[in-house]
């Protein structure tokens, strides 16, 4: 091997170790923590959208203690108010989707069977899913019953988040830069402007990820919710929440809005098969906006990661971590990136200048 | 009594960011910026100790900031030639609060040191919320790199005059 090849390996050997490290820390601190993780990530959320604020208030001669306190007083009466709207609406749609549940079973069963009856006629055997239907919607009847028994747990866990994050938001609007300062402040000499550098550049692309997904979640909540109520399928704006919550999972949560929709659209009486064409056609023209209008604008250059690395791991994410695992899959794998890229560029000059 | 839990045990006392304070305000980097700002970031500046013989940056290394010089001595070099030696009160490092950019020379520790760093992060925080004041900053940042610029011409060229 030339000798700037081998340096360049060993320096990844290197780079590994140091990396295996810092995620090991992570993953340490975030075990610590799980039992406040959620509070503390919607804290953590919220405290980088409110921080313009804030700094605009300050800017302006507002105290700084009196500038946080304004902004969470002015987000709470905003969410009171965005509730109280588009609460009694979606409840009313969640309640049409209950008694609607049912039926949309009833008919995801039919179409299973014909089609594996179908398949089976095709194949020239006999494929026989309905046993495997019967457990499998048994099954979720009986999710359906222990989520009414959680319901209880669910309350107390809410009420705690209602309580903790917005005394956590304040705290870290008022003290999250000296808790930081001192945190950075353990690193070694040698690691201690690499560490900043790299805390720079992790938290610049987290904020722009946060703040984009946002905007494009509603973007497409809106625009999902219009096109579902313009070409009449029922529900739309619980529809189109959805849709809008699920473009959060790239490429895996459009294609699920897609069976949402045709679901709702294959139980409407009276049923008209067009509608489950138009209702993807939604989902399909809202993804377009997205990409061509939404992502370059708002997101472009937030992540910049490989579209293979982000289906595994959203995978891998979802299936270790559930639902928050696929949320978080994107900015971790994009966290991650900045750090190893950050920790080798440092190690291989170490190398070349020892 | 002091809550031992809520005061900040790692935070500078008084008299020391008011010396950071000062030393700040008589670079040309701080010029025309009121000292009650200068304050305000000399209280989140990060100290550190370095031992003699310590580097603090090589060359190649990524840059997070400027640095300030509260005790000891720093030696600047670049290919084994001595650029310059600074004491306290003096700075350097400061093209990593312009660039996110490599360290263009060494920065050894020739007596044990207490430097202050002045990160690009925190010039970025403060610019977002003084931005009139930030630009008197960055004008000030530009005209000392111009001014390093210069004299490094001006080297060169005499350093062309003689070979010639």
């Amino acid at each position: 091997m030339k000798p700037e090849a081998l340096a360049a390996s060993s320096a990844y050997i290197q780079t590994v170790k140091a990396f295996a490290l810092v995620i090991a820390v992570i993953l340490a601190s975030f075990y610590l923590l799980s039992a406040v993780l959620l509070p503390i990530i919607i804290s953590l959320t919220l405290y980088a959208l409110l921080q313009p604020f804030t700094n605009y208030l300050v800017r302006h001669n507002v105290n700084h203690s009196l500038a946080i306190i304004l902004m969470l007083i002015l987000m709470l009466a905003f969410s009171v108010i965005a509730i109280s709207i588009a609460l009694p609406q979606l409840f009313a749609q969640v309640a049409i989707l209950k008694n609607k549940l049912p039926f949309i079973l009833e008919k995801l069963e039919q179409l299973i069977t014909q089609s594996s009856q179908d398949l089976g006629a095709f194949m020239g055997m006999d494929l026989n899913v309905s046993n495997l239907m019967t457990s499998a919607l048994s099954q979720s009847s009986s999710v359906g019953n222990s989520l009414l028994v959680g319901a209880s747990e669910q309350v107390m866990a809410i009420t705690m988040l209602l309580i903790l994050v917005p005394l956590l938001t304040y705290f870290m609007l008022k003290d999250f830069k000296s808790l930081r300062n001192r945190l950075l402040n353990w690193l070694p000499n040698s690691r201690f402007e690499l560490g900043w550098l790299i805390y720079h550049r992790v938290t610049r692309q987290l904020q722009a990820y946060t703040r984009g997904v946002m905007i494009q979640s509603t973007v497409m909540a809106i625009v999902a919710s219009i096109g579902f109520s313009l070409v009449g399928l029922e529900i739309p704006v619980l529809l189109g929440v959805l849709t809008g919550l699920l473009n959060l999972i790239p490429y895996i949560g459009p294609l699920i809005s897609m069976v949402l929709a045709s679901l709702v659209a294959a139980t409407m009486t009276p049923f008209d098969p067009s509608l489950i064409y138009l209702g993807i056609a939604v989902v399909a023209v809202a993804q377009i906006i997205d990409n061509v209008v939404v992502i370059p604008y708002v997101i472009a250059g937030a992540v910049d990661l490989h579209p293979v690395l982000v289906i595994v791991g959203l995978i891998i994410f979802g299936s270790l971590f559930g639902t928050i695992g696929v949320i978080l899959a994107i900015p971790a794998l994009a966290t991650a990136k900045i750090i190893f890229s950050n920790l080798y560029s440092d190690i291989y000059n170490a190398s070349q200048t020892a | 009594m002091t809550n031992f839990f809520w005061t900040n045990f790692s935070k500078q006392t008084t008299s020391e960011v008011e010396i950071i304070t000062s030393y700040w305000q008589q670079t040309p980097l701080f010029k025309h910026i009121p000292k009650r700002h200068v304050a305000n970031l000399a209280e989140n500046m990060h100290l550190r100790s370095y031992q003699q013989d310590e580097w603090v940056f090589r060359s190649g290394d990524q840059g997070a900031g400027a640095i300030m010089v509260l005790e000891g001595e720093i030696r600047i070099s670049a290919r084994q030639t001595t650029l310059a030696e600074l004491e306290t009160g003096d700075f350097f490092g400061e093209i990593a609060l312009a660039e996110n950019d490599k360290r263009t020379a060494d920065a050894l520790c020739v007596k044990p040191c207490r430097l202050a760093f002045f990160l690009k992060q925190d010039l970025e925080e403060w610019i977002d919320v003084e931005p009139r004041l930030g630009n008197v900053f960055l004008m000030n940042l530009a005209s000392t790199l111009a001014q390093r610029l210069h004299i490094a011409n001006q080297l060169l060229s005499q350093q062309t005059h003689n070979e010639t």
